[in-house]
């Protein structure tokens, strides 16, 4: 479904991702780690052109997605995010934050594009912030508004760029318990994230990164308990260990 | 001081007609300054290949120009090349040329002062760059930009004063004629047009603060 093939990406001289080649399939759950200054957030947002490859060749659904030809809005519409920082529209409410994109790229009614909202703002537990403000929610309920606006679309895809390290530790858990779910349900989904917890017990891969390659990459029970390369190990105990 | 002289009926209503002047050129100015400010900031904030310093070449001299020659080049120096234009028609455009300059410095700078997140928030969900720009960038940056418009706005209507020097009969180039009959007149007259300047300058700060309000 989503599918790096030898790609590079540099910010001027630095090299942020290196040879990087990886296949994630349909109903996928990769959870991507790594010392920050990894590339793991560069890598994210290769996938849906936040961020440009320098060469390599990214395909989403076959789809080329730094050819010119590609209609990016087209394939943006089919891959939801949810950012660190949650990035709602302050000047609107929580359901015109979920209903803007629905309208205007999806075409779908006023009526229809809340009844959608209300829908997912049920499935993330806070139907009764609807009208409320960004600005009046806490950072847990507008993580998982933001998760909300995400699913309005019927995304085939979500990525998730460090969703909760913005957050309140008791905020933490609400928002990895929507993502749980999303999960179980067969969402395509890529996290990056320090949520070791939430890897371990949803992931159907770990990739883990350091200085712009992908080292090591397995499924959560092997990596954890026993992680091959001498980088990986010690990522883990430090952040394992305390 | 001629406190009765100055102010007799005949010399308020002169005044009079004046303040309406500086409103109206003021007026059609703020309008025209405000629309062209907001395309032309928006257009430098955009970065469109070539247009984008096409208008940033314009924006930046004409920011750096003095507005009074701004106002002599329209009123003298145009009629060289054929365009003659009355004065009022002078000072509206040589003041709009010249606010709207100042305004899409203040556009710009209230777009770029929008998180870019919030642009890779619309983006990265299927809005287009239009889009994107028009429902959720711009209604955050004008609320943002209220304050130093309506203080570009004052300026603009204390700036119409300067068009005394193409004779278009505004508030001071009234209260002018007025006093230079006779000395006696100045004192009265300049606390007429003091008072009269402030009061809509004023309002307009007090309109600035509850929109800023209301939005908080």
């Amino acid at each position: 479904m989503i599918r790096f093939d030898s790609v590079n990406k540099y910010f001027g001289n630095f090299h942020v991702l290196k040879n990087i080649n990886l296949e994630i399939n349909k109903g996928e759950v990769v959870v991507v780690i790594g010392p920050s200054g990894s590339g793991k957030s560069t890598l994210l947002r290769c996938i849906n052109r936040l961020e440009t490859i320098t060469d390599g060749e990214l395909t989403v659904n076959d789809l080329k997605v730094n050819d010119k030809k590609t209609d990016i809005n087209q394939l943006r519409r089919n891959i939801g995010m949810v950012f660190q920082h949650f990035h709602l529209y302050p000047h609107k409410t929580v359901l015109e934050n979920i209903t803007t994109a629905p309208i205007k790229v999806l075409k779908q009614s006023k009526e229809e594009a809340e009844k959608v909202a209300r829908s997912y703002l049920e499935k993330v537990g806070i139907p009764e912030k609807a009208n409320s403000y960004p600005a009046q929610l806490s950072g847990g309920q507008q993580q998982r508004v933001a998760i909300a606006r995400g699913l309005a679309m019927k995304p085939e895809i979500i990525l998730f760029d460090e969703p909760t390290s913005a957050l309140d530790p008791e905020m933490i858990g609400e928002v990895l318990d929507v993502m749980k779910a999303l999960a179980k349900e067969g969402m395509t989904m890529v996290v990056v994230t320090h949520e070791m917890g939430f890897a371990r017990e949803v992931a159907d891969r770990i990739i883990f990164m350091d200085q712009g390659q992908i080292l090591e990459q397995g499924k959560p029970a092997d990596f954890y308990a026993n992680p091959k390369e001498e980088r990986a190990r010690l990522f883990l105990s430090r952040i394992l260990n305390h | 001081m001629d406190i009765a002289g100055a102010l007799s009926f005949d010399h308020l209503k002169f005044l009079a007609a004046g303040f309406k002047v500086t409103l109206y050129i003021a007026f059609i100015s703020i309008i025209l300054s405000f629309i062209i400010g907001v395309v032309f900031g928006t257009l430098r904030y955009a970065k469109i290949p070539f247009l984008s310093k096409v208008v940033a070449v314009i924006v930046e001299t004409i920011r750096n120009l003095p507005l009074l020659l701004i106002i002599f080049f329209t009123y003298f120096a145009l009629p060289e090349v054929g365009l003659k234009l009355s004065p009022s028609t002078a000072a509206i455009a040589a003041l709009t040329v010249f606010e709207s300059a100042m305004l899409a410095e203040i556009v710009r700078s209230g777009l770029n002062s929008i998180d870019k997140g919030q642009k890779e928030a619309a983006r990265s969900s299927g809005l287009t760059y239009i889009q994107t720009l028009w429902t959720v960038v711009m209604p955050q940056a004008l609320r943002r930009m209220v304050p130093p418009i309506v203080s570009q706005f004052i300026s603009l209507l204390k700036d119409t004063s300067l068009c005394v020097v193409i004779a278009l009969p505004e508030f001071m180039h009234n209260a002018q004629i007025i006093y230079a009959q006779n000395i006696n007149y100045i004192f009265p007259i300049f606390a007429v047009v003091v008072f009269m300047y402030f009061i809509v300058n004023y309002c307009l700060s007090l309109i600035a603060r509850r929109l800023e309000n209301r939005q908080a």
